[in-house]
Protein backbone atom coordinates (compact mmCIF):
# COMPACT_ATOMS: atom_id res chain seq x y z
CA UNK A 1 0.00 0.00 0.00
CA UNK A 2 2.57 2.39 1.18
CA UNK A 3 4.83 1.30 -1.93
CA UNK A 4 1.68 2.25 -4.41
CA UNK A 5 1.19 5.57 -2.79
CA UNK A 6 4.94 6.53 -2.75
CA UNK A 7 4.90 5.89 -6.90
CA UNK A 8 1.78 7.83 -7.41
CA UNK A 9 3.19 11.03 -5.15
CA UNK A 10 6.70 10.22 -7.18
CA UNK A 11 4.61 10.30 -10.99
CA UNK A 12 2.63 13.52 -9.26
CA UNK A 13 6.02 15.58 -8.47
CA UNK A 14 8.24 14.39 -11.70
CA UNK A 15 5.18 15.82 -13.88
CA UNK A 16 4.95 18.77 -12.09
CA UNK A 17 8.57 18.85 -12.22
CA UNK A 18 8.60 18.72 -15.90
CA UNK A 19 5.50 20.50 -16.82
CA UNK A 20 7.13 22.96 -15.03
CA UNK A 21 10.24 22.89 -16.88
CA UNK A 22 8.55 23.15 -20.18
CA UNK A 23 6.63 25.85 -19.26
CA UNK A 24 9.94 27.76 -17.87
CA UNK A 25 11.68 27.25 -21.42
CA UNK A 26 9.15 27.62 -23.68
CA UNK A 27 6.36 30.48 -22.39
CA UNK A 28 6.19 33.52 -24.50
CA UNK A 29 5.71 35.44 -21.35
CA UNK A 30 8.53 35.29 -18.83
CA UNK A 31 6.26 36.33 -15.81
CA UNK A 32 4.66 32.79 -17.23
CA UNK A 33 8.40 31.21 -17.84
CA UNK A 34 9.07 32.11 -13.64
CA UNK A 35 5.60 30.76 -12.62
CA UNK A 36 6.88 27.62 -14.07
CA UNK A 37 10.28 27.76 -12.67
CA UNK A 38 8.15 27.84 -9.18
CA UNK A 39 5.84 24.99 -9.88
CA UNK A 40 9.49 23.18 -10.80
CA UNK A 41 10.64 24.16 -7.47
CA UNK A 42 7.80 23.19 -5.62
CA UNK A 43 7.59 19.65 -7.68
CA UNK A 44 11.50 19.17 -6.92
CA UNK A 45 10.57 19.80 -2.43
CA UNK A 46 8.25 17.37 -3.17
CA UNK A 47 10.93 14.77 -4.67
CA UNK A 48 13.11 15.47 -1.75
CA UNK A 49 10.70 15.42 0.55
CA UNK A 50 9.96 11.64 -0.63
CA UNK A 51 13.47 10.97 -0.21
CA UNK A 52 13.06 11.74 3.85
CA UNK A 53 14.91 15.14 3.55
CA UNK A 54 11.84 17.36 5.34
CA UNK A 55 14.68 20.35 5.80
CA UNK A 56 16.12 19.91 2.22
CA UNK A 57 12.31 20.44 1.04
CA UNK A 58 12.03 23.39 3.56
CA UNK A 59 15.16 25.08 2.24
CA UNK A 60 14.13 24.79 -1.08
CA UNK A 61 11.11 26.57 -0.41
CA UNK A 62 12.42 29.28 1.63
CA UNK A 63 15.74 29.98 -0.84
CA UNK A 64 14.72 28.95 -4.31
CA UNK A 65 10.84 29.70 -3.85
CA UNK A 66 11.08 32.71 -1.98
CA UNK A 67 14.63 34.34 -2.55
CA UNK A 68 15.27 33.46 -6.04
CA UNK A 69 11.62 33.26 -7.25
CA UNK A 70 11.82 37.32 -5.94
CA UNK A 71 14.81 37.74 -7.79
CA UNK A 72 13.92 36.30 -11.08
CA UNK A 73 10.50 38.25 -10.77
CA UNK A 74 12.56 42.09 -10.12
CA UNK A 75 15.25 40.87 -12.86
CA UNK A 76 11.84 40.99 -15.34
CA UNK A 77 10.31 43.80 -13.99
CA UNK A 78 13.54 46.01 -13.94
CA UNK A 79 14.10 44.97 -17.47
CA UNK A 80 10.54 46.45 -18.43
CA UNK A 81 10.29 44.56 -21.86
CA UNK A 82 7.37 44.93 -23.61
CA UNK A 83 4.35 42.66 -21.67
CA UNK A 84 4.30 39.68 -22.91
CA UNK A 85 6.22 39.62 -26.24
CA UNK A 86 9.59 39.34 -24.32
CA UNK A 87 10.36 36.00 -26.22
CA UNK A 88 8.32 36.23 -29.07
CA UNK A 89 9.86 36.53 -32.88
CA UNK A 90 11.12 33.59 -35.19
CA UNK A 91 14.05 31.34 -34.24
CA UNK A 92 16.37 30.31 -37.23
CA UNK A 93 16.28 26.85 -38.01
CA UNK A 94 20.05 27.03 -36.89
CA UNK A 95 19.08 27.98 -33.73
CA UNK A 96 16.37 25.29 -32.72
CA UNK A 97 18.54 22.55 -34.32
CA UNK A 98 21.65 24.24 -31.81
CA UNK A 99 19.18 24.29 -28.75
CA UNK A 100 18.16 20.76 -29.80
CA UNK A 101 20.99 19.35 -29.89
CA UNK A 102 22.86 21.47 -26.50
CA UNK A 103 19.77 19.72 -24.46
CA UNK A 104 20.04 16.05 -25.87
CA UNK A 105 23.44 16.40 -25.75
CA UNK A 106 25.15 16.28 -22.44
CA UNK A 107 21.14 14.74 -21.17
CA UNK A 108 22.16 11.13 -23.12
CA UNK A 109 25.90 11.23 -22.11
CA UNK A 110 24.93 11.53 -18.25
CA UNK A 111 22.61 8.93 -19.26
CA UNK A 112 24.83 6.58 -20.61
CA UNK A 113 27.51 6.67 -18.03
CA UNK A 114 24.69 6.32 -15.59
CA UNK A 115 23.90 3.33 -17.42
CA UNK A 116 27.54 1.90 -17.59
CA UNK A 117 28.48 2.38 -14.00
CA UNK A 118 25.00 1.83 -12.14
CA UNK A 119 25.46 1.64 -8.56
CA UNK A 120 23.24 -0.66 -5.73
CA UNK A 121 20.76 1.72 -4.54
CA UNK A 122 18.40 0.55 -1.82
CA UNK A 123 14.53 1.07 -1.65
CA UNK A 124 14.65 3.24 1.57
CA UNK A 125 16.33 6.36 2.08
CA UNK A 126 18.40 7.22 4.62
CA UNK A 127 17.12 9.00 7.50
CA UNK A 128 19.40 12.03 8.61
CA UNK A 129 17.69 14.34 11.55
CA UNK A 130 18.64 17.73 11.37
CA UNK A 131 21.05 17.82 14.68
CA UNK A 132 23.31 15.59 12.51
CA UNK A 133 23.59 18.01 10.18
CA UNK A 134 24.27 20.44 12.21
CA UNK A 135 27.02 18.34 13.80
CA UNK A 136 28.64 17.63 10.12
CA UNK A 137 28.22 21.36 8.87
CA UNK A 138 30.28 22.88 11.95
CA UNK A 139 32.38 19.93 11.95
CA UNK A 140 34.20 18.20 9.07
CA UNK A 141 32.70 20.66 6.78
CA UNK A 142 33.37 24.05 8.40
CA UNK A 143 35.72 25.33 5.73
CA UNK A 144 32.66 24.87 3.81
CA UNK A 145 30.32 27.11 5.56
CA UNK A 146 32.55 29.31 5.63
CA UNK A 147 33.02 29.90 1.97
CA UNK A 148 29.93 29.99 1.22
CA UNK A 149 29.28 32.88 3.56
CA UNK A 150 32.18 34.53 1.90
CA UNK A 151 30.56 33.70 -1.69
CA UNK A 152 27.19 35.20 -0.25
CA UNK A 153 28.55 38.31 1.43
CA UNK A 154 31.28 39.06 -2.14
CA UNK A 155 28.19 38.38 -4.47
CA UNK A 156 25.73 40.93 -2.50
CA UNK A 157 28.87 43.74 -2.47
CA UNK A 158 29.27 42.85 -6.32
CA UNK A 159 25.92 43.24 -6.48
CA UNK A 160 25.70 46.60 -4.92
CA UNK A 161 28.70 47.83 -6.49
CA UNK A 162 27.80 47.12 -9.98
CA UNK A 163 24.25 48.63 -9.10
CA UNK A 164 25.98 51.75 -7.98
CA UNK A 165 25.17 54.74 -9.83
CA UNK A 166 27.59 57.66 -9.13
CA UNK A 167 25.80 60.99 -8.15
CA UNK A 168 27.14 63.35 -11.90
CA UNK A 169 28.48 66.06 -11.52
CA UNK A 170 26.92 69.45 -12.36
CA UNK B 1 16.55 -8.39 -19.94
CA UNK B 2 17.23 -8.80 -16.27
CA UNK B 3 19.79 -5.86 -16.23
CA UNK B 4 16.76 -3.72 -17.50
CA UNK B 5 14.56 -5.26 -14.65
CA UNK B 6 17.43 -4.54 -12.55
CA UNK B 7 17.17 -1.03 -13.29
CA UNK B 8 13.66 -0.46 -13.12
CA UNK B 9 13.70 -1.98 -9.45
CA UNK B 10 16.30 0.87 -8.74
CA UNK B 11 14.02 3.70 -7.26
CA UNK B 12 17.43 5.96 -7.57
CA UNK B 13 17.08 5.44 -11.80
CA UNK B 14 13.51 7.27 -11.62
CA UNK B 15 15.13 10.33 -9.44
CA UNK B 16 18.43 10.57 -11.77
CA UNK B 17 15.68 10.65 -15.01
CA UNK B 18 13.95 13.79 -13.50
CA UNK B 19 17.21 15.50 -12.32
CA UNK B 20 18.42 14.55 -16.39
CA UNK B 21 15.68 16.03 -18.00
CA UNK B 22 15.55 19.04 -15.86
CA UNK B 23 19.12 19.47 -17.04
CA UNK B 24 18.76 19.13 -20.38
CA UNK B 25 15.52 21.41 -19.97
CA UNK B 26 17.93 24.05 -19.27
CA UNK B 27 20.59 23.55 -21.17
CA UNK B 28 17.85 23.59 -23.97
CA UNK B 29 16.56 27.16 -22.87
CA UNK B 30 19.72 28.53 -22.41
CA UNK B 31 20.49 28.64 -26.34
CA UNK B 32 16.61 29.16 -26.70
CA UNK B 33 15.60 32.25 -24.99
CA UNK B 34 16.29 35.71 -26.13
CA UNK B 35 16.80 37.65 -23.19
CA UNK B 36 19.12 37.72 -19.87
CA UNK B 37 16.42 37.00 -17.92
CA UNK B 38 14.99 33.81 -19.49
CA UNK B 39 18.39 32.49 -19.51
CA UNK B 40 18.90 33.02 -16.00
CA UNK B 41 15.52 31.07 -15.52
CA UNK B 42 17.07 28.54 -17.51
CA UNK B 43 20.19 28.23 -15.51
CA UNK B 44 17.99 28.01 -12.24
CA UNK B 45 16.76 24.89 -14.00
CA UNK B 46 19.55 22.99 -14.41
CA UNK B 47 21.17 23.82 -10.86
CA UNK B 48 17.52 22.34 -9.24
CA UNK B 49 18.56 19.00 -11.44
CA UNK B 50 22.39 19.05 -9.64
CA UNK B 51 21.14 19.05 -6.56
CA UNK B 52 18.06 16.62 -7.04
CA UNK B 53 20.70 14.09 -8.44
CA UNK B 54 23.39 14.57 -5.62
CA UNK B 55 20.45 14.20 -2.75
CA UNK B 56 19.17 11.28 -4.96
CA UNK B 57 22.41 9.87 -5.10
CA UNK B 58 23.22 9.96 -1.51
CA UNK B 59 19.65 9.43 0.15
CA UNK B 60 19.80 5.73 -2.08
CA UNK B 61 22.92 4.12 -1.86
CA UNK B 62 25.43 3.79 0.99
CA UNK B 63 27.25 7.13 0.36
CA UNK B 64 27.26 9.20 3.68
CA UNK B 65 23.90 10.76 3.57
CA UNK B 66 24.38 14.16 5.30
CA UNK B 67 27.24 15.38 3.32
CA UNK B 68 24.71 14.72 0.08
CA UNK B 69 22.11 17.22 1.81
CA UNK B 70 24.64 19.51 2.53
CA UNK B 71 25.86 19.71 -0.43
CA UNK B 72 22.48 20.41 -1.75
CA UNK B 73 22.35 23.03 0.43
CA UNK B 74 25.71 24.44 -0.54
CA UNK B 75 24.20 24.42 -4.53
CA UNK B 76 21.28 26.40 -3.11
CA UNK B 77 23.56 29.22 -1.42
CA UNK B 78 25.48 29.58 -5.05
CA UNK B 79 21.99 29.69 -6.73
CA UNK B 80 21.15 32.98 -4.64
CA UNK B 81 24.79 34.37 -4.58
CA UNK B 82 24.35 33.77 -8.56
CA UNK B 83 20.73 35.14 -9.04
CA UNK B 84 22.07 38.34 -7.08
CA UNK B 85 24.74 38.62 -9.88
CA UNK B 86 23.08 38.04 -12.61
CA UNK B 87 20.20 40.48 -11.36
CA UNK B 88 23.36 43.23 -11.15
CA UNK B 89 24.19 42.63 -14.48
CA UNK B 90 21.01 42.71 -16.13
CA UNK B 91 20.59 46.07 -14.14
CA UNK B 92 23.50 47.52 -15.53
CA UNK B 93 22.96 45.95 -19.08
CA UNK B 94 19.14 47.71 -19.44
CA UNK B 95 20.72 50.81 -18.37
CA UNK B 96 23.16 51.10 -20.72
CA UNK B 97 21.32 49.21 -23.87
CA UNK B 98 17.78 49.73 -23.16
CA UNK B 99 17.03 46.04 -23.45
CA UNK B 100 18.42 42.59 -22.34
CA UNK B 101 18.35 41.22 -25.71
CA UNK B 102 21.86 38.89 -25.79
CA UNK B 103 21.87 38.61 -29.32
CA UNK B 104 22.35 42.56 -29.99
CA UNK B 105 24.39 43.26 -27.00
CA UNK B 106 27.52 40.52 -27.89
CA UNK B 107 29.92 43.04 -29.06
CA UNK B 108 33.04 44.12 -27.59
CA UNK B 109 34.49 47.63 -27.76
CA UNK B 110 38.30 47.81 -27.17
Amino acid sequence: MMDKLAIVAFLAYALTVLAGGVMAVLARSLVRALVGLVLTLFGVAGLYLLMSSPFLAFMQILIYVGAVGVIVFFAIMVTRPPAGAEEAGPRSARQILLAAVSGLAPAVLLGLACWKYRVEAGRVPADVDVGRLGEVLLGPYVLAFELISVVLFVAMAGAVLLGFERRRDR
Amino acid sequence: MSALLDLLNNPLVYYQTVAVLLLGLGFFGLIWRKSLVGMLISVELMLNGAGLAIVAASQLTRADAAMGQLAALLVMGLAAAEATLVLAITVVVARRFGHVESENISELRG
